[in-house]
């Protein structure tokens, strides 16, 4: 054969070509692809995993503070993101997926910052009453529940906690300013009496405060390193851990 | 009239020049395989040009090293008004894993202002195809600017 290449031509020159047509024809990212970071801020329990495990430090979180509590904000900074998927593991909560979104372009830097708020309700403590109160009764005045009595003759000061709704009201009429939550007593996991000493929460903690020792039976927490993610008494089979107040 | 048909071929055409200012090559491979025939970047009139005298669009990866800042100051200064700069993945943009080392300067806007800035790690070539082409829509519009 004179010219071994002929057929080749002629099958490359009837053969659809091989460029994609691609801003035409939009193609969809391979399978498992890493792309734009999402964020679901009501799925997340702030733990801050994805913060500590993020090695080009990518993701920062803000707190601020606002009337009956705190906003909790995440950035996904994706000029900064390494896509390595990292944080899409550790966060139990699969509150962070890495999307198939790649067309990731901006003239502006900060359209690609991806950012989640959560708004985390504040827990007030006890309504109680300070040195330096007159027993003028304006509180009890301006009570919309009627939670409060005072009585002027024989100086008391009672406040009914079932009824008060912590509205704040009274505070904010005292003339005498003596008026005050206490604050809260400090919320963290507790203990059940039900305890098999599985070790599943220990092995589910992603700050490893939990440590169990099954011969001695000892079940210890490390307040200083939880994070009150929750996950704990999630996985925990005989629902025995709960969250509340510790002394 | 001519100077109509310029314009009109200037923007049919705009030259990439690519400075590499320490990157991974992961970005420079995903810009090189725009240009092979799959992807195919000539289409729109893309081409590597070898200097930056000839460059409409700069693209730059890499963190921006400090051996490399004083040659990507020096390249710039050499296209030709009115260009662009686009930037390849995170590196550019905030150094990514690099970023607080003693070699590295990034992020690259404390030199040179950016028009687009692709993200990812690296950039895929279709982010980088849509990125390059809304480059040649800024450029036009800094064009028509400037001729005004």
């Amino acid at each position: 054969m004179m010219f071994p290449f002929i057929k080749e031509a002629m099958t490359n020159l009837f053969s659809r070509p091989s460029t994609e047509n691609f801003p035409a024809q939009p193609v969809a990212a391979k399978p498992n692809y890493r792309g734009r970071i999402s964020y679901d801020p009501e799925k997340c329990v702030n733990c801050g995993m994805c913060v500590k495990v993020c090695s080009p430090a990518a993701i920062t979180r803000e707190y601020k503070d606002v009337e009956g509590g705190q906003e909790i904000t995440y950035h996904f900074d994706l000029t900064s993101c390494t896509f390595c998927g990292t944080c899409q593991d550790f966060c139990e909560e699969k509150a962070i997926v890495l999307t198939d979104d790649y067309l990731m372009f901006a003239e502006d830097p900060k359209d690609l910052i991806v950012s989640g708020t959560r708004f985390k309700e504040k827990v007030k403590g006890k309504l109680s009453c300070g040195e330096g109160c007159v027993y003028c009764g304006l509180c009890a005045r301006n009570c919309p529940q009627n939670a409060i009595t005072v009585d002027r003759a024989t100086k008391t000061w009672t406040v009914d906690h079932e009824k008060c709704v912590q509205c704040g009201k009274c505070i904010e009429k005292c003339p005498k300013k003596v008026l005050s939550f206490a604050e809260p007593a400090p919320e963290g996991v507790i203990l059940g009496p039900d305890c098999i000493y599985c070790g599943l929460c220990a092995r589910k903690c992603p700050v490893g405060a939990i440590t169990v020792d099954r011969p001695s039976k000892s079940w210890t927490i490390d307040r200083e390193k939880c994070v009150q993610c929750g996950l704990c008494v999630k996985n925990c089979p005989k629902k025995t851990l709960s969250m509340g107040p510790i002394e | 009239m001519i100077k109509k048909a310029i314009a009109n071929s200037m923007q049919r055409s705009p030259w990439l020049y690519h400075v590499n200012t320490g990157s991974c090559n992961g970005c420079d491979i995903e810009l090189v395989a725009c240009l092979t025939p799959r992807y195919d970047v000539e289409r729109f009139g893309f081409k590597l040009a070898g200097s930056p005298r000839h460059a409409d669009i700069v693209v730059v990866s890499g963190p921006v090293t400090s051996q490399s800042k004083e040659r990507l100051l020096r390249t710039l200064e050499q296209v030709p008004k009115p260009y662009c700069i686009v930037t390849l993945g995170s590196c550019p943009q905030s150094g990514n894993v690099f970023k607080g080392s003693y070699s590295v300067e990034a992020p690259i806007e404390k030199f040179c202002h950016v028009d687009v800035a692709i993200a990812g790690c690296t950039v895929k070539p279709e982010a980088v195809v849509a990125g390059l082409y809304r480059a040649t829509e800024i450029l036009k519009a800094k064009r028509e600017a400037m001729n005004k």
